[in-house]
């Protein structure tokens, strides 16, 4: 199957990054369309790192790559996103939730979506490293909260909860924490420095 | 901008007010203005803003910060005093702004010198940087002239912040994997700075936008001298060669080339890769340092432990084209 990748018009990396996806498709003959000289250059130098081979030809200041996948015996590996997250599971994923539901718009889902995702968390295979929760985050961990039963599994398997203690303050439930560590801005902003990912609510 | 379009520019304007008092001025490529106070005393003057090269706000601060007082550093100077160049969407939210604050600060009470004041636009990009004031005297004002044939050629950090910074924008790498390129950026000059005085430094300024070799350029004229450098002792940030052989040469780069065409020879088995990373613009780079051969020693022993220094080329007597780089 013949593709064309259009990326006239755009600024590297952004063609790379293109002609990335198109292999990472599976194409193994197609052609990539770019406008500038440098553009031309980082493609044909891409193609040629993946083992692809790439004929340049000019009109009227389009430059076409047309790009062909040589034999499947030497394949370059080509990062897939998907080995990517892999990696980084590896690493200290941080959680970090400023609100005590998920998403904007209806409360009440909000509600339903948030427990349901620290649920789903606490039983996932890699738990993350850490989980902050600021603003009203911090009611997901009080006593009386749906939410503490999972915050306590994770707790179990090892996750850091950081609860912002500024935060308890001006909710006034400093002494109703039930799960996590108390915190303050120094940490948790440590934790968010050191993480190798992290994931905003 | 690239550096033709700044040459454009400039010709455009009027020469720049001829004043006893200004050491180093318009004309000459300089990193930093020098104005003399009195007989001990002169004023660095510089600025440098831009967007952000992490997505980390603390580092992101830190880098600007470390990169504006470069020059300062690249001129023999001190930084006394410094103000905050800030543009900000305030949609991004006030405790990002303040992680890039924080560190610039960080970074500037680093170099000993006071952050007092600045001044915020509304923008939809943000950009950080400083206005930094520093401290020279007279007579050790380190300029980008004033190398001679048969001193070295010193660079203090290592290449390729803009072929990983064209990565990580790419994602063919994560933060996490060009850390020491993150760190690299971060660090000041100053060590490298205070060694190339003690050492007799005869040239410096720091390598940033026009990139190794458009750097070296302003160090070089056709009545000498001119240089060699060999590329094998040039050192680069992990993962740097890497990058560039899949194409992460970002478009500054390429301007740096069109614009030294005609200066530079590459002598066979150079390859692509290499040529292009000494054309790499460089965000807070190393200094890059004309020593006498008799100050090399001294550049070793004035720098702190851990700090690095590289001996890269020679300069050599006029010859055309001004650069020769040997594989």
């Amino acid at each position: 199957m013949e593709e064309i990748v259009d990326a006239q018009g755009m600024a590297c990396p952004a063609p790379v990054v293109k002609t990335r996806e198109a292999l990472q498709r599976g194409c193994r003959e197609f052609e990539v369309l770019v406008d500038n000289p440098t553009a031309r250059d980082n493609v044909t130098r891409f193609a040629a790192s993946q083992g692809c081979n790439v004929e340049v030809s000019e009109e009227g200041g389009t430059f076409r790559l047309a790009i062909r996948k040589e034999g499947e015996a030497e394949e370059a590996p080509v990062e897939t996103p998907a080995s990517k997250s892999a990696a980084r599971l590896e690493g200290k994923t941080v959680v970090v939730l400023s609100a005590d539901v998920m998403g904007r718009g209806e409360e009440e889902l909000g509600r339903i979506l948030m427990k349901a995702f620290l649920n789903t968390l606490s039983e996932c295979d890699n738990p993350p490293w850490s989980l902050v929760l600021f603003n009203r985050g911090v009611l997901l961990s009080v006593e009386g909260a749906d939410t503490v039963p999972a915050l306590s599994a994770l707790a179990e398997r090892g996750t850091k909860i950081l609860v912002c203690g500024t935060c308890l303050d001006y909710f006034g439930l400093k002494k109703k924490a039930a799960v996590g560590t108390v915190s303050n801005m120094f940490e948790i902003l440590e934790t968010m420095l050191v993480a190798s990912n992290s994931i905003s609510i | 901008m690239g550096p033709e379009d700044l040459k454009k520019v400039l010709h455009l304007l009027p020469p720049g007010e001829l004043r006893e008092e200004i050491l180093v001025g318009l004309d000459t490529p300089d990193d930093a203005a020098v104005y003399r106070l009195d007989a001990e005393r002169a004023l660095v003057h510089t600025l440098d803003f831009f967007t952000p090269i992490v997505d980390d706000p603390y580092w992101f601060g830190r880098i600007a910060a470390a990169n504006a007082m470069s020059d300062i550093y690249a001129m023999g100077g001190t930084p006394i005093s410094a103000m905050n160049i800030v543009c900000f969407p305030c949609s991004l939210g006030m405790e990002l702004l303040a992680d890039i604050l924080r560190g610039g600060l960080d970074a500037v009470r680093e170099a000993g010198a006071v952050i007092l004041g600045g001044h915020t636009v509304d923008d939809e990009e943000p950009k950080y940087g400083l206005a930094v004031t520093g401290m020279v005297h007279p007579e050790r004002i380190l300029t980008s002239r004033g190398a001679r044939a048969g001193d070295a050629l010193v660079l203090t950090k290592p290449l390729g912040t803009g072929v990983l910074s064209t990565a990580l924008k790419a994602e063919f790498l994560s933060e996490e994997e060009i850390e020491a390129a993150v760190k690299g950026m971060a660090a000041l000059n100053r060590e490298a700075s205070l060694a190339a005085g003690v050492a007799g430094a005869r040239a410096c300024t720091d390598v940033t936008g026009f990139g190794l070799l458009g750097h070296l350029a302003e160090m070089l004229s056709e009545e000498g001298p001119a240089c060699e450098i060999s590329a094998a002792s040039i050192p680069l940030y992990p993962r740097t060669r890497e990058m560039a052989g899949m194409g992460m040469i970002p478009a500054g780069a390429h301007r740096n080339r069109d614009f030294l065409q005609g200066r530079v020879e590459f002598a066979p088995g150079v390859d692509d890769v290499d040529r292009d990373i000494l054309f790499d613009p460089q965000t807070s780079g190393g200094l890059l340092i004309a020593l006498p051969p008799e100050g090399l020693e001294a550049m070793g022993d004035g720098l702190k432990e851990g700090k690095e220094w590289f001996r890269i080329g020679e300069f050599v007597a006029a010859s055309r084209p001004l650069i020769r780089v040997t594989p």
